[in-house]
């Protein structure tokens, strides 16, 4: 082996590390293009699941329109009175603003079954007696003034006068979870 | 002072090539080695330009992905407040259907009282588990059965419907029980037309 040889073999060496870099390049560029193809497929995943979640979307807005008209529309009633005080004190105050004769009244607070948003009301045990037309026309006026109020029981019998009546009811205050 | 070529020359004597000559295959070497630097640089130009491209692409399609992953978060969320307000509204309007007021079936149970029957005692109560059907239980003081008919079409034109109802009469004294189940007028109707 002469100079020339171990001339030839360093340019060959040469040659050699031009082709493995030009190949170097080129792996680094198939390498992002694959990833570049990778994040295009991953855009049209994304793509795909937005348009499938806004059409679930739509549809279930469109599908309980009436539902949330109905809670826009009746969820005031409900927020008005939402803690146990200000449901006693409120039947209270209508009893006493009635001035029907009350011969005894109770409070407790009851759990809901089966209903999430309304985990609670405040039950009130009351008993009158009084005049019929009174009576009836109280807790008419009440169920109408109140509409969320649930009379959950009601027992009518004679009073000790003519027109009197015995009433015996148990209202429900729903108290809606804050 | 001047040197000639010449006189250079003759600096460096005439002398045989000591190392033999390469083969012709060897010789293309340098050749092989500038077109290889030329080939070189078109194909890593190329390659970087590609690469470059390549990479603001999937910079691009990552941004692109990340924003709809965003706005499709955003959508799950108002979905999931959606089902909520949903869930919400459904259990306001079980509430408020099962508590019809009674006071109008109290009014009607006590005006279908004819003059020789009335009422020893009325129980409305809604059953715990069902809170629309109200069970019914009614003591009166009469004598026949006609005025429980007329009681219970009273009840029937407030659209409520009795289910399992029963009956005693004795002493004077008629004592009925039942469960009540308010109908939807405009739902029957629904229901019949589309029957």
């Amino acid at each position: 082996m002469n100079n020339k040889h171990i001339a030839c073999g360093i340019v060959t060496l040469f040659i050699v590390i031009l082709v493995q870099l030009t190949l170097w390049v080129q792996g680094h560029r198939t390498k992002v293009q694959n990833e570049a193809g990778a994040a295009q497929q991953a855009e049209t995943d994304a793509n795909a699941q937005l348009n499938q979640e806004r059409a679930q979307l739509g549809e279930l807005r469109r599908q309980s329109t009436d539902l949330i008209e109905f809670l826009r529309i009746w969820q005031p009633y409900f927020t008005t009175i939402d803690n146990p005080q200000s449901a006693e004190v409120n039947l209270s105050m209508r009893i006493k603003e009635a001035n029907l004769v009350n011969l005894a009244q109770r409070f407790e607070q009851a759990p809901v079954k089966g209903n999430a948003s309304i985990p609670n009301t405040m039950r009130a045990f009351l008993t009158f007696e009084d005049d019929y037309a009174r009576l009836m026309n109280w807790l008419g006026e009440l169920e109408v003034k109140m509409p969320t109020v649930r009379t959950s029981s009601v027992r009518l019998a004679k009073g000790t006068r003519a027109n009197d009546l015995r009433m015996e009811v148990v209202l429900e205050q729903p108290l809606l979870k804050k | 002072m001047q040197i000639t070529e010449r006189q250079i020359d003759d600096f460096k004597s005439e002398r045989k090539d000591i190392a033999p000559p390469l083969p012709v295959v060897l010789r293309l070497v340098p050749l092989l080695f500038y077109c290889s630097i030329a080939v070189a640089v078109i194909l890593s130009s190329i390659f970087a330009i590609q690469f470059q491209l390549a990479v603001q692409k999937r910079d691009s399609h990552k941004a692109q992905t990340a924003s709809l992953a965003a706005q499709t978060q955003d959508a799950k969320n108002q979905r999931t407040a959606l089902e909520s307000q949903i869930k919400k509204a459904t259990d306001i309007q079980n509430w408020v259907a099962s508590s019809r007021p009674l006071q109008p079936l109290l009014v009607e149970i006590i005006r279908s009282m004819g003059p020789r029957s009335s009422i020893v005692d009325l129980r409305l109560d809604r059953e715990a588990g069902n809170p629309s059907q109200i069970k019914m239980g009614l003591r009166m003081g009469t004598d026949s059965t006609k005025q429980l008919d007329l009681t219970v079409e009273k009840i029937a034109l407030l659209n409520y419907r009795a289910f399992s109802p029963t009956q005693t009469l004795g002493r004077g004294e008629l004592d009925y029980k039942a469960t009540l189940v308010h109908q939807d007028p405009l739902r029957q109707q629904t229901g019949e037309v589309s029957q």
